[in-house]
């Protein structure tokens, strides 16, 4: 695991990301605050600050890095032979990058919040800190970030092409869950996307998953991920 | 000393036959691994390595599989031609995710003469310069047994030279030396034995007599 941060603070890569990630928030929830006109109410607010849970994107594409990224730069190879045993290594890398979403969550909370409640006082109004909903969709927001970082490096580790599993995970969102959840009807609410956006109580949700069991799926899915991962990574030559 | 073992080691890859039912024990010293592109050599030292899985056969280190190992970095140091950087990675931070010991670190960016470059990032780094560091990475901690594929890649005539002496003074050291290459002259200057491979078999494992390397190399090879 210490290694692993090693790895992670000696590079510019997840800071990029996570900046990136920010300014995402901060634009995004600008322009709600500009178009919106109930953008005062509850609602307006929690869709503002659900933002967070959009960067859960940059949060998978910094978990496929983990494991594609060493393949990328043959790095691999030498991790390989510092530790021989190949799920130790999957192992660790899902739990830092695990805790790294949840940070890239956590710092997308404290700027959503920040960023809300600036565009709420120049109009007159103050964020509603007093709401559970509105922390509700907070955690959720943390929760999916964490979630998709632990997906990320399971699917990472399966495609070790970097480019191609990024472009496979990011198509899977942007196309092929909406078509395949045509296809599946009511067990389209149980796709990864949909979980996440149920978890950070998105407005398009319209009747997912409560939160907890959006939480439970999500972590299901991380976890069947990772035992996929480390089942072909133990019989995957090294070349 | 510890001695590397090879025991029918074979590995195919789908119906092509990369290793075939290599056998031989390589000792203490500077070995020269040699054979034409395409002999199985690169394989081989993987098989070695446990980063690629035999199709038969084994290959031990101290009479262990690689894999079982409790402190692989410390009895076997590495440099593959694949060997790979991060290169936004300084070199020294490069080193300091293999190894914790700061001291260690700076021992081995002193041996291989990058001290003055070890803050820069590695993409600005020359093939020689990469191809020192993957060295210093090989001699981090301090293994009894060293694999090196092609390491005067890149070097110059000076590294070249460089790389011979630091060869020969670890080799004095009782450590034992796989190099792979295909630098004949550059082999009999500083291997003691040679092993040989021409399409996965073993042609030939022994001392060499240096003055006829390269024409018992051409005919134990001859298609």
């Amino acid at each position: 695991m210490k290694t692993e941060w090693r790895k992670l603070r000696t590079v510019r890569g997840g800071w990029i990301l996570l900046v990136a990630a920010q300014l995402v928030i901060v634009g995004g929830i600008s322009g709600l605050m500009i178009n919106r006109a109930d953008a005062t109410s509850l609602a307006g607010q929690q869709g503002a600050v659900a933002h967070v849970g959009i960067v859960a994107l940059f949060s998978l594409v910094f978990g496929i890095t983990a494991v594609a990224g060493e393949y990328r730069y043959r790095t691999i190879t030498d991790t390989y032979l510092a530790t021989p045993r190949r799920d130790r290594v999957i192992r660790a890398k899902l739990g830092v990058y695990t805790l790294a979403g949840a940070v890239f969550g956590l710092v997308g909370s404290a700027i959503a919040l920040a960023t809300t409640a600036i565009w709420l006082a120049g109009k007159g109004a103050a964020l509603d800190v007093g709401s559970a909903d509105l922390w509700r969709t907070v955690l959720g927001g943390v929760v999916w970030n964490a979630a998709f970082a632990a997906i990320g490096v399971g699917v990472g580790a399966l495609i070790t092409n970097l480019i191609g599993a990024v472009a496979t995970a990011l198509a899977w969102l942007a196309l092929v869950e909406g078509i395949v959840g045509q296809l599946i009807g009511g067990a389209r609410d149980w796709l990864p996307f949909s979980l996440g956006s149920a978890l950070d109580r998105l407005p398009t949700v319209t009747d997912g998953p409560p939160q907890w069991q959006a939480a439970l799926a999500l972590a299901g899915y991380a976890v069947a991920f990772a035992a996929a991962a480390v089942a072909t990574t133990l019989r995957r030559d090294v070349t | 000393m510890t001695d590397v073992t090879l025991t029918g080691l074979t590995k195919r890859f789908g119906r092509r036959t990369v290793v075939d039912d290599l056998s031989c024990t390589i000792g203490p010293g500077v070995t020269g691994f040699l054979g034409p592109n395409g002999a199985g050599k690169t394989t081989t030292l993987r098989l070695l390595l446990g980063l690629i899985r035999p199709s038969a056969g084994a290959a031990t280190i101290g009479g262990r599989a690689y894999a079982e190992l409790s402190e692989p970095r410390r009895v076997v140091g590495a440099l593959l031609e694949a060997t790979g950087f991060h290169p936004g990675r300084t070199g020294r931070n490069h080193l300091a995710v293999l190894s914790r010991d700061e001291a260690r670190v700076d021992a081995v960016l002193d041996v291989v003469g990058l001290t003055a470059e070890a803050d820069r990032r590695v993409g600005r780094y020359s093939l020689g310069q990469r191809q020192r560091l993957g060295l210093a990475g090989a001699l981090l901690d301090d293994p009894e047994v060293l694999v090196l594929d092609e390491p005067g890649n890149g070097l110059d005539p000076a590294g070249m030279a460089w790389l011979r002496s630091l060869l020969r003074d670890l080799a004095a050291q009782g450590r034992t030396i796989i190099v792979s290459s295909h630098l004949l002259a550059e082999v009999a200057q500083t291997a003691d034995r040679v092993v040989i491979l021409d399409a996965g078999v073993l042609r030939f494992a022994g001392p060499i007599d240096d003055q006829d390397l390269e024409s018992a190399f051409l005919r134990l090879t001859a298609r």
